[in-house]
């Protein structure tokens, strides 16, 4: 055995390294963008807006963490923009119809987890591509969305339909001495807390249960998953169910903000949603991605948006910028893979 | 290329039978960790057929991509027509005359015959393909092959062995002075055979060489003038096929002596049989497979590349479909329609190749010890025990002595024999009752397969059914107790080791000898 124990060089510390520096480049250039807007703008570095921001950056974390489950096994899912329409309206009709807010919501979201479970039947059983199965989907699910509703906006839900977006946490106000309520602290909103908690929940999901395991192990080798006796369909029908759930919380909590449900929201969302996990370290191949790096990701992109929007670069100009971010992450990225 | 010349000789220069067209001297090729080619030359004449014969890896493809300019040579040299050359592509050795027809075939099924036949050099009108004059041109080289395959019919509408017929009408049509055909039989029927042999002496009367790579010995007869022989990288012989017979050929072709370590087996076959396969059929890659194990017992599988061994451990294991026959294990006859099912009851299959389907490299060792039984390491509701996966993992790794700097490596990041070991240690933490393993050595240094064939006999020893299979015949003398021998999906013979030879074995593989018929 002399032989191999010679002939297998140490490499432990070069990937441990090389690691370290994924984490930490994304991390870093987050925090370079926070320097970088805080100096060209006194507005952006305040607690208002980090809530702000923080609220903007849910529904992009939402679908995120949902595209990243199945981006791992080595698919996509481009419906989540549309499912998250067709989810919000659900909840809208519904609660116009009378039924409470909560089961309306609950209804709503749902409806999302039926479409991903449609989208994982059609890829596993039907074996149609994940992008071609879920373009459908992204198509149909708009559809419905404006179909349900006459294409009209669905107003006049109550303010009970806006808690879940605009209500906060910890919230407090003082009377100012003009009498005028004055915010002291403006809370932690309630859609903020519930992406935390998801956002620890989908990590423990990933790194601790067989059946995020499972999720890597497609990815990486689907046919030696099989062979070793993973239920491969069962699992990737697993990660867009959960994709569409997700889709549908994020239509819940975005109509809820609008207190309006609207057939016409979320167009193009799954692009931001992939781009975060794609900016995080996902590998669009399959079996490399992690949680914290889709948010972190995510993150890239809402306070880009919002420093860029507060030193008043159009919105154009955004597109350009943050197009330029993801060819420039994924670059570097493969240049790493490269050596 | 104009329809006018069809004929692959062209016009200007007079075929002058038996003069050497092609040379290679002292080719050397290394690929990292691997001698390929050692010292290795050939020579081709005129208007001869000139046969290429060695087991799986004896390096006779990887002498003809050497001399086609798709690797590179790292010494020796070639010479075409008295010159010496260094093809940097098949394109440029194409240019020349030099035409290789790979195994695997190189069509694209959605462009029709003639698109094909014409890919990259079409006929052009102005800037357009001159789609007429390209179908005419191809439908010439076709209709000189007889077999009525149409010049605007879709390749994928094809069969393999038609497709392969395209194959030759493209060589045809590139005007070959030199022609490689690498096991151009394979696929197809009798008819289709002679047909091509027919083909084959035309273009050797018309001064072509024919470099002829076929595992079928049988066949050699009818079109070869000149046999060479190689070995594990190496030359053994040139002879005038006239002067020999076919069991000189295996016996050149299997001759090394067993150099290779192999510990002494330490288990004993018992006559009580834990595994039996009955009748076992696949439509279209084997059939009529039946065979057992006892416990103790290390089996052999052996055949040539194609045979259908790892198809039979396939559809044994789930993973793919059979059409019928009965699998038994430990008395219990088992219903086996997925790798979950067999795994269940206590089968495994270590694949042929790790990378494609055995090993999920991207992953850690412990992640891959754990794959296939994550029952054991997580609670009822899924929940991985990290330190208890960790433990497990360790065991394994010590057990088997994978050399890794710890189980949260990564696997792409170990030597080829360790990744083995980490394949085998995930079927050993399933508890398998038979495995199944297929090429467990290849690609491996001599080390590691030494101990790969300790774990062999020692899992043989602990009762666990085990079986081997492999390519290489000394493998199959060394390690096993019997073996199974297929020839094209079919076992032609199950004999005792001890009491055979390699000669023996080859016969059997090839289809010279039947004990079933």
């Amino acid at each position: 055995m002399a032989i191999t124990e010679a002939g297998v060089p140490e490499r432990k510390y070069n990937i441990d390294k090389r690691d370290l520096i994924q984490k930490f480049a994304a991390l870093a250039g987050l925090l370079l963008l926070v320097v970088a807007f805080s100096m060209t703008s006194s507005a952006f570095m305040t607690v208002s807006n980090g809530v702000t921001i923080a609220l903007q950056t849910t529904s992009i974390a939402f679908l995120g963490l949902g595209a990243t489950c199945v981006i791992i096994t080595g698919g996509i899912d481009l419906s989540v923009g549309s499912v998250l329409a067709l989810a919000g309206v659900v909840a809208g009709l519904a609660t116009k119809a009378g039924v409470p807010v909560s089961i309306s919501m609950i209804a709503g979201i749902l409806t999302g987890g039926v479409c991903g479970w449609v989208n994982g039947i059609v890829i596993t059983r039907m074996k149609l591509p994940p992008f071609i199965a879920t373009l459908g989907m992204m198509m149909v699910a708009r559809g419905l969305a404006l179909q349900i509703t006459g294409a009209r906006a669905v107003s006049g839900l109550g303010d009970d339909f806006g808690i879940l977006g605009n209500g906060s946490f910890m919230r407090i106000v003082e009377e100012g001495a003009n009498g005028f309520p004055k915010v002291v602290f403006p809370g932690v909103s309630y859609a903020v807390i519930l992406m935390a908690v998801l956002a620890i929940v989908c990590a423990i999901v990933l790194a601790k249960t067989t059946f995020g395991r499972h999720l890597y192990a497609i990815g990486s080798n689907e046919e030696a998953a099989r062979l070793s006796g993973v239920h491969v369909d069962r699992t990737k029908i697993g990660a867009y169910v959960l994709s569409g759930l997700l889709a549908g919380l994020s239509g819940c909590v975005l109509m809820s903000r609008l207190v309006t449900a609207q057939p016409n929201e979320g167009v193009a969302y799954e692009l931001d949603a992939i781009a975060s996990a794609v900016i995080g370290g996902t590998s669009l191949v399959g079996g490399v991605g992690t949680i914290s790096g889709t948010v972190i990701g995510a993150f890239i992109i809402g306070i880009l948006r919002n420093g860029l929007n507060m030193n008043g670069v159009s919105s154009f100009i955004q597109m350009i910028i943050i197009g330029l971010v993801i060819i420039g992450t994924v670059w570097i990225d493969q240049l790493r893979n490269r050596r | 290329m104009s329809a006018e010349v069809i004929r692959p000789q062209g016009a200007a220069t007079a075929p002058r039978l038996g003069e050497e067209i092609l040379r290679a001297t002292a080719i050397t090729k290394r690929f990292p960790g691997v001698l390929a080619l050692d010292d290795v030359s050939f020579d081709l004449k005129r208007g001869e057929v000139h046969a290429l014969c060695g087991e799986n890896g004896a390096g006779k493809s990887t002498l003809m991509k050497v001399i086609t300019g798709l690797y590179g040579l790292d010494e020796g040299e070639i010479v075409y027509k008295g010159e010496k050359r260094a093809f940097g592509s098949i394109q440029e050795a194409q240019a020349v005359g030099i035409t290789i027809i790979h195994q695997e075939l190189n069509l694209v099924p959605h462009l029709t015959v003639a698109e094909n036949i014409y890919l990259g050099r079409e006929p052009k009108k102005g800037w357009f393909v001159d789609r007429k004059k390209m179908e005419a041109d191809a439908q010439v080289f076709l209709d000189r092959l007889k077999v009525g395959i149409r010049a605007n019919e879709l390749v994928l509408n094809l069969t393999v062995a038609r497709q392969q017929m395209v194959e030759i009408a493209k060589a045809l049509s590139l005007d070959a002075e030199v022609l490689i055909m690498d096991e151009p039989t394979s696929s197809l029927t009798e008819a289709e055979i002679d047909r091509l042999f027919e083909i084959i002496h035309e273009l050797k009367a018309h001064g072509v060489g024919i470099v002829y790579i076929s595992h079928r010995l049988d066949e050699l007869r009818r079109i070869v003038d000149r046999v060479t022989v190689m070995r594990d990288g190496r030359w053994v012989s040139t002879r005038d096929l006239a002067a020999i017979t076919v069991d000189d050929i295996v016996a050149a072709m299997v001759g090394r002596s067993l150099d290779e370590k192999f510990p002494e087996r330490t288990s004993t076959p018992t006559e009580e049989v834990i595994f039996q396969v009955a009748d076992l059929s696949r439509t279209g890659k084997f059939r009529n497979v039946s065979f057992d194990l006892r416990r103790g017992e290390i089996l052999g599988f052996a055949g040539l590349m194609g045979a259908g061994r790892t198809e039979v451990a396939r559809a044994v294991f789930g993973a793919d479909p059979k059409t019928g026959g009965t699998v038994v294990l430990e008395g219990r006859e088992l219903s086996i329609a997925s790798p979950i099912d067999a795994i269940r009851s206590g089968i495994a299959y270590l694949s042929e190749d790790r990378k494609l389907n055995g090993l999920a490299v991207k992953m850690s060792v412990k992640d891959n010890i754990t794959m296939a039984n994550m029952e054991a390491v997580s609670s009822r509701f899924g929940f991985i025990d990290h330190p208890l996966e960790r433990r497990v993992a360790k065991k394994y790794v010590d057990l088997l002595n994978v050399k890794t700097p710890s189980v949260v490596q990564i696997a792409k990041n170990l030597s080829g024999g360790n990744q083995q070991k980490v394949v085998i240690g995930k079927w050993l933490f399933r508890d398998s009752r038979v495995l199944f393993f297929d090429e467990p050595t290849r690609g491996i240094d001599v080390g590691a397969k030494f101990a790969i064939y300790q774990l062999l006999d020692e899992l043989a020893r602990d009762g666990i059914g085990v079986i081997l299979i492999t390519s290489e015949l000394p493998e199959i003398l060394g390690m096993t107790d019997r073996v199974v021998v297929f020839h094209e999906g079919e076992v032609t013979g199950i004999l005792e080791t001890r009491q055979t030879t390699q000669e023996e074995i080859m016969q059997y593989a090839s289809g010279v000898r039947h004990m079933f018929r």
